[in-house]
């Protein structure tokens, strides 16, 4: 897959605050790319930059083989922004305030209002003022607008923030259809939930990357993986026979289950359940434990800059 | 080239028609808009026609305006051949395009802060600096979008207070009110002080987050003119053809300084990181 966004030592500096510092990112076109990190660490300011709303104090970008601090109105015409705070004109109504943004760009804007009123299921309240809408349709409206020209790259940042569970879900769904329609999404959030469940790859940041990879990567490479094995009753005879086995690393007990890290995880779990079968263990369940994205993010985020990789 | 041309201009129309939309479909922006300039009209017919009824020449001469009326008469000498009231009646109906230019003034700054604030006030702008609109067509679009109501309103006034010298009864006086000055002002001044105006409701605008507070710094602009008023009546100064015409000179060379302000202020960097 080819590369659509990518940035070199992008940085931003506001007076003696450095808001976001060399940042190197590539996304590849068709993916979601998961931006996370707290309240303050710089993603706006990032997407910002990569979408030429601001100019950066040193570094450059290029998305879809345009540098937006060169030729932003050319960028413009290919890229959809979801800001954070989806500002309308709230005497104005859905239809206006859409056909309004639609117009400054080259396209049949009355063709293309009325297919995202649409799609964005507000056709009905299409002559209403943007006033009286509630926070998720101001926000379907957002992603409307944000999609109104059919731009090929899309930056949302913090789409689901501030919207109800229901909201929330209907504009996760919606982002998912993005995705198969093969736009790419640079998507900014604090929502952990919702990175894993839309993003292909997730980059942590605060002021700087501190990772980029897959969810799968990210646990692997942050915690050794464990077995639960649930059983009737755990006996000593049990926990010394695992124990004695040459690939565990470590076991633990938790009531009825015992928690056990293995070398070669796929390869020795088959051997690890003979193990415990032969000391007469009566198995109930056995499972991967996975650890939530809230843990690889808090101890990302605790560590701070100290492990940059970027998986590619 | 010309694709381009016609994508620029079809960009500023879109942005004037939704200033227009916006702005005469709020009710308190459109009535101050259209029935204030109106009023001030008004007012100044009224005026006239109750200082010239009430007053009379005799007890004016007697006043600092006598004193405004002898610099007036020695400049405009052809005022000598009518009649000490109707000295008076041209003296004070000769004012008018000064006080005139209090309506572009005040409709200008008016547009100019009701626009920017409403699109701080509803988070707009950023959504809007993301499309491919470039910002000197955004500032254009929206200078046009005040200037050309508050042109139209303001000539219209001037007609109408025309109409109320005629209805007045001086229809006759009109030939030394309708001279080169009157047309300058009307032509040259007006156009020129409804762009300051509306520059620095721009500067105001990007400071202030509400339209009261960006009107109350921008409205300084009618300081300038109310001492123009103020400085004819007292006989402090006479605005001769060639003063109008350097009055008109310092009003663009200020439109040059203000505008390189605003173009700077306004700018894509500027609004999404400075404007709160």
């Amino acid at each position: 897959m080819s590369v659509i966004i990518e940035s070199f030592d992008l940085t931003r500096k506001f007076g003696n605050l450095t808001a976001v510092e060399d940042l190197n990112v590539r996304v590849k076109k068709g993916e979601i790319l998961g931006f996370l990190g707290p309240n303050g660490a710089g993603k706006t300011t990032s997407i910002r930059m990569l979408a030429g709303t601001i100019a950066p104090t040193k570094g450059y970008a290029v998305v879809a083989g345009i540098r937006p601090d060169k030729e932003v109105e050319k960028l413009h015409e290919i890229i959809g922004l979801l800001t954070e705070t989806p500002g309308f004109y709230e005497r104005l109504t859905a239809k206006e305030n859409l056909l309004y943004f639609a117009r400054f760009y080259r396209i049949n804007s009355d063709l293309q209002v009325d297919k995202y009123l649409k799609k964005m299921d507000l056709w009905e309240r299409r002559n209403h003022k943007v006033g009286t809408f509630s926070k998720g349709m101001k926000q379907r409206l957002a992603l409307a607008r944000a999609l109104v020209h059919e731009p090929e790259v899309l930056f949302l940042d913090e789409p689901t923030a501030g919207l109800d569970p229901k909201s929330a879900r209907e504009v996760r769904q919606l982002i998912l259809k993005l995705r198969e329609e093969g736009r790419t999404i640079f998507l900014s959030t604090h929502n952990l939930e919702e990175a894993e469940l839309l993003c292909d790859r997730i980059a942590v940041f605060r002021t700087k990357l501190v990772v980029l990879d897959t969810p799968y990567n990210l646990r692997n490479s942050l915690f050794q993986r464990q077995v639960i094995v649930e059983l009737e009753a755990v006996d000593d005879n049990i926990v010394n026979r695992v124990k004695g086995l040459d690939f565990v690393l470590n076991v633990g007990k938790d009531g009825r289950q015992l928690i056990i890290e293995l070398k070669d995880f796929d390869d020795n779990r088959p051997a690890l359940i003979k193990c415990i079968v032969e000391s007469n263990g009566r198995i109930q369940s056995v499972f991967e434990k996975k650890h939530s994205l809230e843990e690889i993010y808090l101890t990302l985020i605790k560590e701070g800059g100290g492990m940059e990789h970027e998986g590619r | 080239m010309r694709e381009d041309k016609a994508q620029r201009r079809k960009r500023i129309i879109n942005i004037i028609g939704k200033e227009w939309k916006s702005t005469f479909g709020n009710l308190n922006s459109a009535l101050f808009i259209t029935l204030l300039p109106l009023i001030i009209t008004a007012q100044a017919v009224i005026l006239i026609y109750l200082v010239m009824k009430f007053a009379g020449a005799e007890v004016l001469v007697k006043t600092l305006l006598g004193k405004g009326m002898e610099s007036w008469l020695t400049t405009f000498p052809a005022l000598g051949e009518l009649p000490l009231i109707e000295r008076f009646q041209v003296f004070f109906f000769a004012q008018f395009p000064f006080y005139l230019l209090l309506i572009p003034v005040m409709v200008a700054v008016s547009f100019a802060t009701f626009s920017i604030v409403e699109e701080k006030q509803e988070g707009t702008l950023e959504p809007l600096l993301a499309t491919p609109v470039r910002t000197w067509e955004l500032l254009s679009g929206k200078a046009l979008a005040g200037a050309i109501p508050s042109l139209l309103i303001t000539w219209f006034c001037a007609g109408l207070f025309l109409a109320g010298i005629i209805g007045m009864g001086s229809g006759h006086l009109l030939k030394y009110i309708l001279n080169a000055q009157w047309f300058i002002s009307l032509f040259l001044l007006v156009p020129l002080f409804s762009l300051l105006a509306f520059i620095l409701g721009v500067i105001a605008s990007s400071r202030a987050n509400d339209p009261k507070t960006a009107q109350n710094i921008a409205i300084l602009v009618v300081l300038p003119i109310l001492a123009i008023i103020g400085g004819q009546l007292i006989g402090f100064t006479v605005f001769t053809l060639a003063r109008l015409f350097f009055l008109s000179i310092i009003a663009g060379v200020l439109n040059l300084f203000v505008l390189r302000a605003a173009v700077r202020l306004f700018q894509r960097e500027s609004i999404v990181v400075r404007w709160r």
